[in-house]
């Protein structure tokens, strides 16, 4: 029964606890969404699997350093799964902006994943993102799962700076709307 | 307060600045509530992103592995406290100053040998404690590396003093022995890859170590340390690491 399940945030004080139980239910919850955050920007399951083990490793060992006011421990987990796998992409390769067709040739969504989950939020999100104009919604992509920064995709879609900015600008709150008026 | 950042938030957000912009955008959020509230909302905007992604299953063993590095953790208490009392925000400066002034008091009152080295060691301890106090304060750049396999447990910051003249340091706790003729290395990496030898050095057998760097850190952004058999040569074994080190080489 979904009520009878711990909220996050006492998971994470349990973690700060050092109760592996919590580490374990914690997991059990997020696991997938880290290893499938993981695997979109590297395509690669064990790279992804071993960013998943360290970013557990470190929200086990850093949990008291967590601060609500920061965000969910949701979006701080995955955040801490986010930054090890784009450092990870960041190393791997020279990391000079690529023509933009290869940047956006990241892991195909093929037949070997699992159907996306079909829950409101999930979908509300995706419908969010797929809404926003395609300059937009390629320039939030690109950072976000292509590992890109904001000047590299100035120069690799050709715009300037400010234009790179707008879109994040905008795009992030059309998302950020859309998203206020489900909760 | 610095200049508001209203304008690199959202690149922030998305993990789209290089280290040095975000640093100057975490700097910043550290003193401006209204900059922070802007980028906590931000924050879980990017952190739906990942709900558009086709969800996949990692392998069950993974979730053992997970699991069983983290019961390694607990089965040190001392060292993982230790480990925990050090780690890059769960600093609590007061309380060893407070407890260092406190030991020094104890070891005056015994006036023996024994106490005379345990001041010497607490000064130590003291003494590294305020240079990294003064660090913070000066807005230094931290990098943790955790203790890996027999390491496990001990830990080190890396720490850029941003003030003119400062040197760079590595304080190090829960060092374990090391055998005779081996040493350790500190090791710079750089965003390609590249390993520069940044220290050599042995564990002193005191709980913290303070290791001074004599080049820059600027233009690297991760750090290791390796058990080697000399002072030259191919770094051998990483036993710590900020991040996620690169594959370990063979001894």
């Amino acid at each position: 029964m979904p009520g009878l399940q711990p909220p996050d945030d006492a998971l994470l004080s349990a973690l700060a606890a050092r109760d592996l139980g919590a580490l374990a239910a914690l997991y059990d919850r997020y696991g997938h969404l880290a290893y499938s955050l993981a695997y979109r920007i590297l395509g690669e399951s064990e790279a992804a699997e071993d960013v998943v083990q360290d970013a557990f490793l470190s929200a086990w060992r850093g949990a008291g350093t967590y601060r609500r006011e920061r965000g969910t421990p949701r979006a701080w987990l995955l955040s801490i799964v986010h930054h090890r796998a784009v450092d990870i992409l960041r190393r791997k390769t020279t990391f000079r902006p690529a023509p933009l067709e290869l940047a956006e040739a990241q892991p195909s969504d093929d037949d070997t994943a699992l159907t996306a989950e079909k829950n409101v939020e999930h979908r509300t999100v995706r419908d969010a993102l797929e809404a926003l104009p395609q300059a937009q919604r390629r320039t939030i992509e690109l950072a976000y799962f292509g590992g890109y920064t904001h000047v590299e995709l100035s120069e690799l879609m050709g715009v300037p700076l400010g234009t790179v900015k707008g879109r994040m600008r905008i795009g992030l709150q059309k998302m950020r709307r859309a998203l206020e008026r489900t909760r | 307060m610095t200049e508001h950042v209203l304008d690199e938030l959202d690149a922030y957000a998305l993990g789209a600045l290089d280290r040095a912009e975000a640093e100057r955008v975490a700097q910043h959020l550290s003193t401006c509530a209204s900059c922070r509230n802007e980028a906590a909302a931000l924050a879980e905007v990017v952190g739906a992103l990942p709900d558009t992604v086709p969800l996949r299953e990692p392998r069950p063993a993974l979730r053992d592995r997970l699991l069983e590095a983290a019961k390694a953790d607990v089965r040190s208490p001392v060292r993982g406290a230790a480990a925990r009392r050090w780690s890059v925000g769960a600093v609590r400066p007061w309380r060893l100053a407070v407890a260092a002034v406190g030991a020094v008091v104890i070891v005056l009152g015994a006036a023996d040998i024994d106490a005379y080295r345990r001041l010497v060691a607490v000064t130590a301890e003291r003494d590294a404690y305020n240079k990294t106090i003064e660090s913070i304060r000066e807005g230094a750049r931290t990098w943790y590396m955790a203790g890996l396999g027999s390491f496990s447990g001990s830990g080190g910051t890396l720490y850029d003093p941003r003030a003119p003249g400062k040197r760079p340091f590595v304080l190090f706790h829960d060092l374990p022995p090391i055998a005779e003729g081996k040493v350790l290395t500190i090791w710079l990496v750089s965003p390609d890859g590249t390993w520069a030898r940044a220290a050599t050095f042995r564990p002193s057998g005191e709980d913290i170590q303070v290791i001074e760097i004599n080049s820059e850190v600027a233009g690297f952004d991760r750090c290791a340390v390796t058990l080697d058999d000399a002072p030259w040569g191919k770094h051998g074994t990483v036993v710590m690491e900020s991040r996620i080190a690169p594959p370990t080489p063979a001894p």
